[in-house]
């Protein structure tokens, strides 16, 4: 390609291969792998949330309670 | 309406009267630094003059790696080129929910996400608009600094989603999705695993009693 | 004025419409498909001409 002078030194682009279909089962389950994670993910962030939130709640209590 | 064949005039800071993004000129999501990488790029000069929405197809279906510079030089690849033009046309919706939702050429796919993510004003439509391609598992070829790396489309979109920062660019501030499930203004995702998620919970349930 | 029109900078360019995008994306995916089409048949011709 006329633009693409490679004066970096890089390795060629076909290093890397993108074709799809070449192993279906592999790929697929590559991919609910991923998304697996990333579902994983999600829900740790929700439990931390309630965390935080069960924290502050705790400390309110408590506070309530050293007033007295 | 028209707009500029080279984009010189839509950087012209005085008197910009085209399609604004999130109150300013829509090139402006693109650090100066990055935009006169491109302007300056071969690539730039030879094969986006003069695109429109249809013709940038001619381009967008002939790419074959996503990223945004690599080298040395900070050289801007085609998508990223071909994402700065989109800035500067500003296709109707419809027109960009067409290049999102055709299968044949998954790179004008991840074209048109980048786009939507960088454009797309109302966070909610960016995640209910983005994630159905959650389950797209395609090979992407990346370029990095300095090689290449594969990707697939899924983990692009997740890190449009995610992340601060991608192919050269620093991503427009979005609210979270939790922030926005929490004020009820998305529901919870679904994921395509579908009912093979609860399986696999169990799987893993059964694992973690089995070392107990 | 020649050279302007040469190198394009006084070029506005016509918005294009839906239909507009959708027939040109069938065109090149198309051409697409006849490009890896006629690949096959390179290929099997050069096969043949291996095997005589």
């Amino acid at each position: 390609k006329a633009w693409d002078d490679d004066a970096d030194n890089v390795d060629p682009e076909d290093v890397v291969d993108d074709t799809d279909g070449v192993d279906v089962d592999a790929e697929h389950a590559a991919w609910k792998l991923r998304e697996l994670k990333r579902v994983r993910r999600d829900r740790l962030a929700i439990e931390d949330k309630e965390k935080e939130r069960e924290e502050v709640e705790r400390r309110r209590n408590m506070t309530a309670e050293e007033r007295e | 309406m028209a707009h500029q064949a080279d984009a010189k005039r839509a950087l012209d800071e005085r008197g910009y009267t085209g399609r604004l993004i999130r109150g300013d000129n829509p090139l402006k999501l693109f650090e100066k630094a990055v935009r006169d990488r491109i302007i300056d790029s071969y690539y730039w000069k030879e094969q986006c003059f003069g695109l429109n929405a249809a013709t940038i197809l001619d381009r967008a279906t002939e790419l074959t790696f996503i990223g945004g510079t690599y080298g040395v030089a900070q050289k801007p690849t085609p998508f990223l080129c071909l994402a700065f033009k989109l800035l500067q046309i500003v296709p109707d919706k419809e027109i960009i929910l067409f290049y999102l939702e055709q299968e044949e050429f998954k790179y004008l796919r991840a074209l048109a996400a980048f786009y939507i993510r960088l454009a797309w004003e109302k966070d909610e439509e960016v995640y209910t608009t983005l994630e159905p391609y959650l389950s797209d598992a395609r090979k992407l070829k990346r370029r990095t600094r300095e090689g290449w790396a594969l990707t697939h489309v899924d983990e692009f979109i997740d890190d449009l989603l995610i992340k601060g920062r991608l192919c050269a660019t620093t991503l427009p501030k979005i609210n979270p999705r939790l922030f926005l499930e929490d004020e009820d203004r998305l529901e919870p995702r679904e994921s395509a695993l579908g009912e093979e998620l609860e399986e696999l919970d169990r799987d893993d349930e059964a694992d973690e009693s089995e070392v107990e | 004025k020649q050279h302007l029109v040469t190198t394009g900078e006084s070029g506005e360019v016509r918005r294009a419409t839906l239909e507009e995008v959708k027939e040109r994306f069938e065109w090149l995916k198309r051409k697409r498909d006849e490009e890896r089409s006629r690949e096959v048949v390179d290929l099997e011709a050069r096969i043949e001409v291996a095997r005589e």
